[in-house]
């Protein structure tokens, strides 16, 4: 873990989610709302969160969209991408389980199958609160690391 | 709206003509269709291409041309039998309509000779099954299409 | 990338291995774009099938996720081409509301591309203050029909509820604050430096261009064609209250700010036109649950411009055939065109100003047609090689 302890990596981790966002195949409407929660209304950069422009950068991937056959294997190099730890968290019901679109021919039902979710934010589109709600409680949901020992951020 | 500046356009071409509140029908036949497309956009007043519509009527694929004027509608229709789904491009005369040709070509199959997409696809994913018939026409099951894809 | 003096941040490949298709390829010699292949479809749903198998009235809620910027205009094009069908007539109250609607949807969809041109163009401030302005909008929209994207409002035979009580005072009062805050933009983008540089004679176009490749929209008023659905074929009530048909003869970037800030101005008036206008009485009929066969074709003027529907009815209680043609694929033409001779680093912001869904800028792929190499560049890493380029210069 080299000279900083893992409790102060962990404790600066859990206060600078730097996020990646996705589309797989969305209308946007959960992009908007996403960028709205950057915006001064909302401003989820005070909780230090920011948009970074590559996944190599990124703590958080955010993916919108129902993820149809175009976006999938991208969906997933852009997630083998990022450094561990590494957390993907679902927006919007088409992400969720291909919401509106679920039974239409180039429209997969959700990107579970594809990337490990750790977090679910419903809606159509969810609010900027619940997504700010949403990403912090995965943030508060990663464990303080035991003392001695490796550090392990689930 | 009177079609009539249209009348010995349709009779030149030896097609029809069809004229609704808002849309006037000019149906001719597959090998007068760049023709006609280009005579429209030739009259008087700017013919703006809305886009191309093709519907799968059983037998048959209709191409269904939309120009839009500014007062009125003029939909230039064709027809091409489903055994021989193949028309001329309009992308040569009326650049845009090269996006809305490639689309059809995607979703129903029909081949557009001249088109710079002819033989890549546009919208439709690269994993799309190959024996699988094309999304639009009446025989894709969307179901199917999608287990094959793996998407279910 | 090659060329990078200075010790400037080469971001070569970013992605080598990734085959996916691109929204954009860009073929480049030595530091110009020559020529431009589209490929699009990273966001075909399959739509138009999934319509045939669903009632009328689902299908409102299916096509106006066509996109969420511009979720209304789907929704409205559907079914006034529905009850054109019919054919039907709605209370003269819902017309009213569906303009009103329509018109709060134009602003927040042009404030919403103006704070992304900001963004792209490295300007990030005015992207917050400009997103900020649109959240008054946004409340606006929330409080009439109770979402702020995808509304649902429009419904076969009228709209979904009426005006909340005491909300016409409130919205008068958001449009003079949202008029007052775009003059203040139009000075701003007119004289800021940093949007001018980036703006001023790019993504030149003509009219020569537009009558071959039919663009719509503020696109195609930015050559001087002054060609508006709303004002040509009026659709909800505007007959009553037209729209002042906006162009510019500049026909680049700048000029299409001025324009879509022109157009808020515009939708702001009519808004507050409508209100005083609307007359009482019901906000919706019952609509039959099936609709006589025939064919109708649709469009409206959405913010990005002439939204196409055509709709084809077999006399049953699902559609047969509905075909759409977004604004933005009727664009895409010209925003090749507006490429070409450009350098890389303008690219953000040119096809920003064709007002893409901007989901589609997250891929260009670059070919360097001397060197015969391929790279694929992600926008945001591209945004930001916009931005130290000029700040080099």
């Amino acid at each position: 873990m080299g000279p900083f302890s893992p409790w102060l990596t962990n404790w600066a981790r859990k206060r600078s989610i730097w996020v990646f966002h996705v589309n797989a195949a969305s209308c946007n409407g959960c992009d908007i709302e996403i960028l709205d929660a950057l915006t001064p209304r909302f401003d989820a950069e005070r909780l230090g969160v920011v948009l970074v422009p590559s996944p190599r950068h990124a703590d958080v991937m955010l993916v919108t969209g129902v993820a149809n056959p175009m976006m999938r294997e991208r969906l997933r190099t852009v997630y083998e991408q990022m450094p561990e730890p590494r957390h993907v968290v679902a927006i919007g019901a088409c992400a969720l389980g291909g919401g509106v679109m679920k039974d239409c021919y180039s429209a997969g039902a959700g990107i579970d199958g594809i990337v490990p979710v750790d977090l679910y934010i419903p809606g159509c589109p969810p609010r900027p609160e619940a997504i700010i709600y949403g990403i912090l409680k995965l943030v508060t949901g990663i464990p303080d690391p035991v003392p001695e020992g490796e550090a392990v951020v689930k | 709206m009177s079609s009539e500046d249209l009348a010995p356009l349709a009779s030149k071409l030896g097609g029809t003509i069809n004229a609704g509140p808002k849309t006037t029908v000019l149906s001719v036949s597959p090998e007068r269709v760049v023709e006609a497309c280009q005579a429209v956009s030739s009259l008087p007043g700017w013919y703006h291409l809305s886009t191309i519509t093709g519907i799968d009527l059983g037998q048959d694929i209709a191409i269904l041309y939309h120009f839009w004027q500014g007062k009125r509608f003029v939909q230039v229709r064709t027809q091409v039998p489903k055994s021989a789904p193949r028309l001329a491009s309009i992308s040569g005369a009326l650049a845009a309509g090269t996006l809305y040709e490639a689309e059809i070509q995607d979703l129903l199959g029909v081949s557009f000779e001249g088109n710079p997409f002819l033989g890549k696809k546009l919208l439709l994913p690269d994993a799309y099954p190959s024996d699988a018939p094309p999304p639009l026409r009446k025989d894709a099951d969307p179901h199917k299409i999608k287990k094959m894809m793996e998407l279910e | 990338m090659q060329y990078s003096p200075e010790g400037m941040m080469p971001f070569g490949p970013v992605h080598p291995s990734l085959k996916e298709p691109e929204y954009f390829k860009l073929f480049l010699e030595g530091e110009r774009i020559v020529a431009v292949e589209p490929r699009i479809g990273y966001v075909h749903r399959g739509i138009e099938r999934a319509a045939q198998e669903r009632t009328w009235i689902k299908n409102i809620y299916l096509f106006e996720r066509i996109c969420g910027i511009c979720s209304f205009h789907h929704s409205l094009s559907y079914t006034e081409g529905v009850e054109a069908l019919a054919p039907f007539e709605i209370p003269k109250r819902a017309k009213y509301l569906r303009e009103l609607v329509a018109e709060l949807e134009r602003i927040h969809s042009h404030l919403l591309w103006l704070g992304l041109l900001g963004h792209w163009a490295g300007f990030d401030t005015l992207f917050m203050w400009i997103w900020k302005d649109r959240e008054h909008i946004l409340d606006l929209e929330e409080a009439i029909s109770g979402n702020r994207v995808n509304k649902s409002y429009t419904t076969l035979g009228g709209v979904r509820n009426d005006l909340p009580d005491g909300l016409a005072d409130r919205i008068r009062a958001e449009m003079a604050y949202i008029e007052k805050r775009a003059e203040y933009y139009k000075g701003l983008v007119q004289s800021e430096e940093t949007i001018v540089v980036r703006t001023k004679g790019r993504g030149r176009i003509n009219q020569e261009v537009a009558r071959k490749l039919c663009p719509v929209g503020p696109l195609l008023r930015c050559t001087g064609i002054a060609r508006d659905v709303r004002a040509e074929d009026p659709y909800a009530s505007y007959g009553e209250v037209p729209p002042q048909v906006q162009t510019s003869n500049a026909g680049d970037i700048a000029s299409l700010l001025t324009l879509r800030l022109n157009e808020i101005t515009d939708s702001c008036r009519m808004v507050k036109e409508t209100l005083e206008k609307m007359p009482a009485g019901p906000y919706r009929v019952n609509f039959p649950r099936s609709v006589p066969a025939g064919e109708a074709t649709f469009h409206v003027e959405a913010p990005r411009g002439e939204l196409f529907y055509f709709v084809k009815s077999g006399g049953g209680s699902v559609p047969e055939r509905v075909k759409v043609r977004t604004s933005t694929l009727a664009n895409i033409l010209t925003a090749t065109e507006m490429l070409k001779g450009h350098v890389l680093a303008d690219v953000p912001v040119v096809l920003t100003g064709m007002d893409p869904c901007f989901g589609c800028m997250d891929r260009i792929s670059v070919v360097d047609v001397d060197k015969s190499k391929e790279w694929t560049v992600g926008g945001e890493a591209l945004r930001r090689y916009g931005v130290e380029y000029y700040r080099r210069k």
